[in-house]
């Protein structure tokens, strides 16, 4: 990892750290979720795909993580698993229970096209570490986005039943997307100096991909959205138990050693 | 197919992977997959996560014909298989010893048909263990274009691969055991069967060697 040469202002570094929280938390509570999978998927070889994007999207959150320990010296696996889940910054999105597959994939297929974009941009960053990042994340986040899209298009095109499935879970998920866009405080500043991505822009960018994949490729239809979104200190019930799962064996044996 | 329909598997697709430009197409193992993209897509997770590879080959099994120089002893006519005119694929399997590969693909042929490559395959290589032939056009194959290859081959250049050894139990490694003379003398004699090891695959650990875990296990346990 290159030392950062940006030089940052307190204000902007207490911000940036924010961010990159935000970003790893959405990665980790995300694949956790996909790793609910493990064992469990409709045939092996997708359960191998969906652990592989699970372990990417965790190997995310470590890039984000070893940026900020670059800042403020915190340590990666601490954060991840002593935070309560009001110290957390994952979106609801990414919270909610894994449900079926139609849900997992479409979930997936949303976040996936929101990262890989968010990725794409950043690789333009002024702080350098962050492009570094991006640049590498953004290379399987590709893959995944060719997984997850194919997924949505085959059940929403498959099966009666396989359509209803996938137009009840955009109908599930549609109204909490939108907290993904949720800047965290401070943001503005960043992207103005150039350190962060255009959250608009990326946006507009997203709606333009994703829109016409779900409405004309796959049929489906968009429910209304626009509903106000709440920041990100707002979380889903489904939080707690999620976090009690995750963090149980480390809570319980900080010291283990591991390999 | 009989009028027993019980199987509802996807069919099932043969992966074909090529480490580097310069080497051959190696098949690895198969994927059920429902139809070419979703074939490549699931391959590439199932065979590409950590080794190297530029190209993937995904080729329905009902687009192969292959036989051992005993079935085509018993069943000649295997070699009167009608079939498209093509160019076809010939794979061979050289060895019994257990790899990560099974067969290369050798060459191609201009073949009348199935039968007709696997006759001119017969005839090339009449020391195989066994024969593979499939035509051009059952290929599925992985793009080549440069965002193909960055997205799909280029990241598991960075993944480290370990072998299983490498995790012993927890709190001791292997290593350390064998160092401080207690791992049970068994654990350095591999399996060969004349001269060669008959595993060569960290996954195709023997029964001894899964004793040994346990015995570490209850150690620990003491």
């Amino acid at each position: 990892m290159t030392a950062p040469t940006t030089i940052l202002s307190a204000v902007q570094q207490a911000a940036l750290i924010r961010k990159l929280t935000a970003l790893a938390d959405d990665e980790i509570i995300l694949a956790q979720r996909g790793g609910e999978w493990t064992g469990h998927a409709p045939i092996l070889e997708e359960d191998i795909a969906l652990a592989n994007i699970a372990q990417d999207e965790l190997g995310h959150a470590g890039m984000y993580l070893e940026l900020r320990r670059a800042l403020d010296g915190s340590d990666a696996d601490a954060l991840a698993f002593t935070r309560s889940a009001d110290e957390f910054s994952s979106s609801r999105f990414v919270e909610l229970p894994k449900g079926d597959w139609a849900f997992t994939m479409l979930r997936q297929y949303l976040y996936d096209a929101y990262e890989a974009l968010w990725l794409d941009a950043a690789r333009k960053s002024t702080y350098e570490p962050l492009a570094e990042v991006a640049n590498k994340a953004f290379r399987e986040e590709r893959f995944h986005l060719q997984h997850t899209a194919l997924w949505v298009e085959r059940l929403a095109l498959g099966t009666p039943e396989s359509m209803k499935r996938t137009q009840d879970a955009l109908n599930a998920l549609w109204p909490y997307v939108g907290q993904l866009w949720q800047p965290v405080e401070g943001e503005a500043g960043l992207i103005e100096a150039g350190l962060l991505p255009d959250l608009n822009a990326v946006r507009t960018r997203w709606e333009g991909l994703i829109v016409p994949h779900l409405r004309v490729q796959c049929g489906l239809i968009l429910p209304p959205g626009g509903a106000e979104q709440p920041g990100r200190d707002t979380h889903t019930e489904y939080l707690v138990p999620l976090l009690d799962e995750m963090q149980r064996v480390y809570r319980a044996h900080p010291d283990t050693p591991y390999w | 197919m009989t009028e027993l329909q019980s199987d509802t598997q996807w069919p099932r697709w043969e992966i074909f992977k090529q480490d580097t430009e310069k080497r051959p197409y190696q098949g690895v193992g198969s994927v059920h997959a429902g139809d070419p993209d979703h074939a490549l897509l699931t391959a590439r997770n199932v065979f590409v996560r950590r080794p190297a590879a530029v190209n993937l080959w995904a080729v329905r099994e009902d687009d192969i014909l292959n036989a051992t120089p005993e079935e085509v002893g018993m069943h000649p006519e295997v070699l009167d298989t009608p079939g498209e005119a093509d160019t076809y694929h010939v794979g061979i399997k050289k060895t019994h010893k257990r790899s990560m590969t099974f067969v290369d693909l050798v060459e191609s042929v201009e073949a009348t048909g199935p039968g007709d490559a696997l006759r001119q395959a017969q005839a090339q290589h009449p020391d195989a263990l066994a024969w593979l032939v499939f035509p051009d056009s059952a290929i599925a194959r992985t793009d080549d274009d440069p965002g193909t290859v960055e997205s799909w081959f280029a990241p598991a250049k960075d993944k480290t691969y370990k072998q299983q050894q490498y995790y012993g139990v927890i709190g001791k490694h292997v290593g350390e055991l064998k160092r401080e003379g207690r791992m049970p003398r068994r654990a350095t004699e591999e399996p060969h069967a004349g001269d060669h090891k008959v595993y060569d695959h960290p996954h195709d650990a023997t029964t001894e060697e899964l004793k040994i875990h346990e015995v570490q296990k209850s150690e620990v346990q003491k």
